[in-house]
């Protein structure tokens, strides 16, 4: 008869009406990201060897790093920009990281008011969480 | 006593439009309600890819190529990078071909669930799509437990594939398919079988054989006019053909049948992941590639089955780390055409319909 | 047992008894000047209704909309969320006004004061209880859809006065839609009206105190829910407003308070329409005597709308052919149809209990 299908979707419609919600309420739950979740880059200074792979991984010149060398003749890490406003969050630099010092992390919280903010020492980022935890 | 004229009304359905799927601009040529003429203007999207990848190696432009048809990413990753290693003549590993398979496949699902929620909102269906959206999350929880990120997933690479799955991601895939038949049957109950739908989709924007053959059209928009072309089994690439699917193909014509065909993609689907599941054997993930990629000097053409049609990348290469060009064929593009041509002698509301079920991600439009 | 009989008859009485008070302050209760006080406290009493089920009728729209999608809609202002219409109210208060360089300033101005007039108008013919129409008049139906149908005027000068082509066309669309679905809507109401020869509201209510007229008229009842939702252009015919389409329709030049009139003027005229359905076809104010008449009312007006928002979020729009189609080609045929056999059911009655 004409109206079965009409018929068919008011049911569907009205079950899920009386059913459960499945919103989650942000911002009093946050929710549990996975661990491969690209959301930030974090980065563990001791690590780095300061070989340069990641910023040539990068496909829009995001990282620049700057190293020193020590008395033992070995490189050790200066200073570690990310310019975040050109990044991609692709992951490719820290796949190329050798040593692992330059990880993905699950902040998805990274939002600003100033354009400068963009420009993220990695360094001191590193210690501001160091410290927090 | 007055000379009364009518005149044409010229519609300006502008980049900033409720409806028009990323942004579009169409210049819509109005006899009261029926349209006389479209002029779509494109390149409101347009961030110059191709130039862009004179400058990149061949492995850094792989995140570029997913924000191509940002709906359906695995698929525009694997024409890439399938592409240079048919230039490179490199062997990929097994495990690494049915690991494609599933991302593949999984994407091709998401996208018709996107292309069959904007045409039922397109309509004012508003509950068919949120269903359709909350289905979809699913397929995205799986790719943001395996590669990062939800939508540009970047999980292919020149050789294999980025990473592994992780032990979640195999319960959580049974768990998706096991709900897959409920879910089409909601789909089919909130907006195929609605009487008021198959009234604004059945017969309406007409697209005979012999016109989509002679416009090149590609992909479901093809197979619902009845001509049976599918690159997954006209050319096989990777390891299709040993998988057991049919080809779902229409003879409509309209709008309906345009749409209702992504349900029966979507079936089909299910049933090649089911397979790649059972089949699936162990190993490594990416093959023995050298760290900097210097393919030979030559060029190369190679297309895949987008959801959308046939998507084409052809590359030329002078034996440096960064290619000399990379041209992209893309599929709604050229599928685009097709919309001053069919929509001609329809109403307003039946152009937005016949676009809707063209599933045009403006992304690929503009490259 | 008797004092709750007695409370629940005050109960039932309540506003009687505060009319016959407030009428008793006067010398003679019935002069001109007691008629005047009671005729302007109806009046804003209706204002009252129409005003808070507009208020109350925003928000449950949002709720329901959310419930059919699996959320729990707006629910961050109060308990529950049940006072975001007083945020949305100030925030309408607070967007510029901007009329349109081209527009024709005292018709745009107007058509949205016009919208909201009428839902007053209409409501108060309305029996809400026993006797307790704020104006009882002879005519009711045809007061009713008479001035249900100015709402055409107002669109059509809503969508010329905003100089601007999506607006012409939503206009165009409302005429078409509005003129073509009066007539069915006028037909269904007929049949009633047969069966209790008179037009007033308050004598169709009384007549359906055996069984209500949904049962007697199932097809007029179907009929009317149709014609009237698509004179209240709301899905699955709210092609008027469509947003997908005509960004907004006559609506697109309108905002802050203008728009939010034009919103409160539509859920009004649900609110009318959804009491017209109760008066005439599911009866009115009566029920079982366990909770005062007016309740009753409410919960059946409330009954309606929620269907009317349950169709709204399930169906796609239709096409506007197909609309016409509807309405001239099935159903007038069948609201004539529908006449035809009224007639004859009365006639056979009247042999069969008559002769």
């Amino acid at each position: 008869m004409f109206g079965k299908g009409l018929l068919q979707g008011l049911g569907i419609t009205f079950k899920r009406m009386v059913g459960p919600n499945i919103t989650e309420f942000y911002p009093e739950e946050k929710p549990n990201l996975p661990t491969r979740v690209r959301s930030s880059m974090g980065l563990e200074r001791d690590k780095c060897i300061s070989c340069n792979m990641c910023a040539m991984a990068c496909p829009n010149s995001v990282i620049k790093l700057t190293s020193e060398k020590n008395e033992a003749n070995k490189k050790v890490l200066k200073t570690y920009h990310m310019d975040v406003g050109r990044c991609l969050f692709c992951g490719l630099c820290t796949e190329a990281c050798p040593t692992k010092a330059l990880k993905v992390t699950q902040d998805f919280e990274n939002a600003i008011f100033e354009a400068e903010d963009m420009h993220w020492d990695m360094i001191q980022r590193a210690e501001r969480k160091r410290k927090v935890e | 006593m007055s000379i009364e004229k009518t005149e044409e009304l010229i519609l300006n359905m502008g980049p900033q439009h409720p409806s028009m799927h990323g942004l579009f601009r169409m210049v819509v040529h109005l006899a009261g309600e029926t349209v006389t003429n479209i002029e779509p203007k494109l390149g409101y999207l347009h961030r110059g890819m191709e130039k862009l990848a004179e400058s990149r190696t061949y492995s850094q432009f792989i995140p570029y190529t997913d924000r191509l048809d940002y709906l359906a990413s695995p698929h525009n990753n694997w024409a890439y990078v399938q592409t240079v290693e048919k230039l490179m003549g490199v062997e990929i590993p097994e495990r690494a071909e049915y690991l494609r398979i599933i991302f593949g496949e999984l994407a091709r699902i998401a996208s018709h669930q996107v292309c069959i929620a904007s045409t039922a909102l397109d309509m004012a269906g508003w509950s068919a799509w949120s269903y359709a959206f909350r289905d979809r999350e699913r397929i995205c929880d799986m790719y943001e437990m395996t590669a990062g990120s939800r939508l540009t997933v970047n999980i292919m690479r020149i050789g294999g594939m980025s990473a592994e799955p992780p032990e979640e991601f195999w319960p959580a895939l049974k768990a998706f398919l096991d709900d897959t038949p409920e879910m089409l049957e909601e789909y089919y109950g909130i907006f195929f079988g609605n009487e008021i739908a198959m009234g604004r989709l059945k017969n309406v924007g007409i697209l005979t054989k012999e016109m989509a053959e002679n416009l090149s059209i590609t992909g479901p928009v093809l197979r619902a006019s009845g001509v049976d072309y599918d690159v997954r089994k006209a050319e096989p690439y990777s390891i299709y053909d040993r998988f057991d699917f049919d080809v779902p193909v229409r003879t409509g014509c309209d709008s309906y049948d345009r749409t209702i065909i992504r349900m029966d993609e979507i079936v089909e689907s299910i049933k090649i992941i089911k397979q790649a599941v059972r089949d699936i054997p162990g190993g490594p993930i990416m093959a023995k590639v050298p760290k900097v990629i210097k393919p030979p000097v030559g060029e190369v053409y190679h297309r895949v089955e987008n959801p959308k049609g046939e998507l084409g990348f052809y590359i030329v290469s002078d034996g440096t780390t960064k290619p000399s060009r990379v041209r992209i064929r893309p599929a709604t593009f050229i599928n685009l055409q097709m919309l001053p041509i069919v929509a001609k002698g329809w109403k307003i509301q039946d152009v937005v319909a016949i676009f809707a079920t063209l599933d045009a991600v403006l992304g690929e439009v503009d490259k | 047992m008797e004092t709750l009989n007695y409370l629940l008859e005050t109960l039932n009485n309540l506003f009687l008894i505060i009319a016959d008070a407030i009428r008793g302050l006067f010398a003679d209760p019935h002069s001109v000047w007691a008629n005047l006080t009671m005729n302007v406290i109806n009046f804003i009493i209706v204002v009252i209704i129409v005003v808070l089920a507009a208020l109350i009728l925003i928000l449950l729209e949002r709720k329901v909309a959310g419930w059919t999608s699996q959320r729990p809609g707006p629910n961050r202002l109060g308990p529950r969320g049940w006072f975001q219409t007083i945020a949305d109210a100030l925030k309408l208060m607070g967007k510029e006004d901007v009329t349109p360089a081209g527009a024709d300033k005292f018709i745009f101005k107007i058509a949205p004061m016009i919208i909201f007039c009428l839902p007053m108008m209409t409501l108060a013919v309305i029996p809400y209880g026993k006797d307790m129409a704020p104006i009882n008049i002879d005519l009711g139906i045809l007061y009713f859809v008479a001035i249900s149908s100015i709402s055409t005027l107002c669109f059509l000068m809503a969508g010329w006065g905003s100089n601007n082509k999506y607006s012409l066309l939503g206009g165009m669309r409302a005429v078409a839609q509005m003129i073509s679905y009066e007539i069915p809507l006028l037909f269904s109401l007929l049949g009633v009206v047969m069966i209790t020869q008179s037009f007033n509201l308050g004598v169709i209510v009384e007549a359906q105190g055996t069984i209500p007229f949904i049962v007697l008229q199932p097809l007029a009842f179907v009929i009317f829910m149709i014609a009237g939702l698509a004179e209240l252009n709301r899905a699955p015919f709210d092609l008027v407003e469509a947003d997908q389409e005509v960004v907004a329709g006559p609506f697109t030049e309108y905002t802050g308070l203008r728009w939010g009139l034009f919103f409160l003027g539509e859920y009004g005229n649900m609110t009318a329409m959804s009491a017209l359905a109760a008066t005439v076809f599911l009866g009115g104010w009566q029920g079982p005597a366990i909770l005062p008449g007016y309740v009753w009312f409410f919960m059946k007006v409330g009954v309606m709308i929620f269907m009317m928002m349950w169709v709204r979020w399930t169906f796609p729009r239709i096409r506007i052919d197909h609309l016409m189609h509807l309405a001239w080609k099935v159903l007038l045929p069948l609201s004539i149809v529908n006449i035809l056999l009224t007639g004859l059911g009365i006639y056979i009655y009247r042999f069969v209990m008559g002769g």
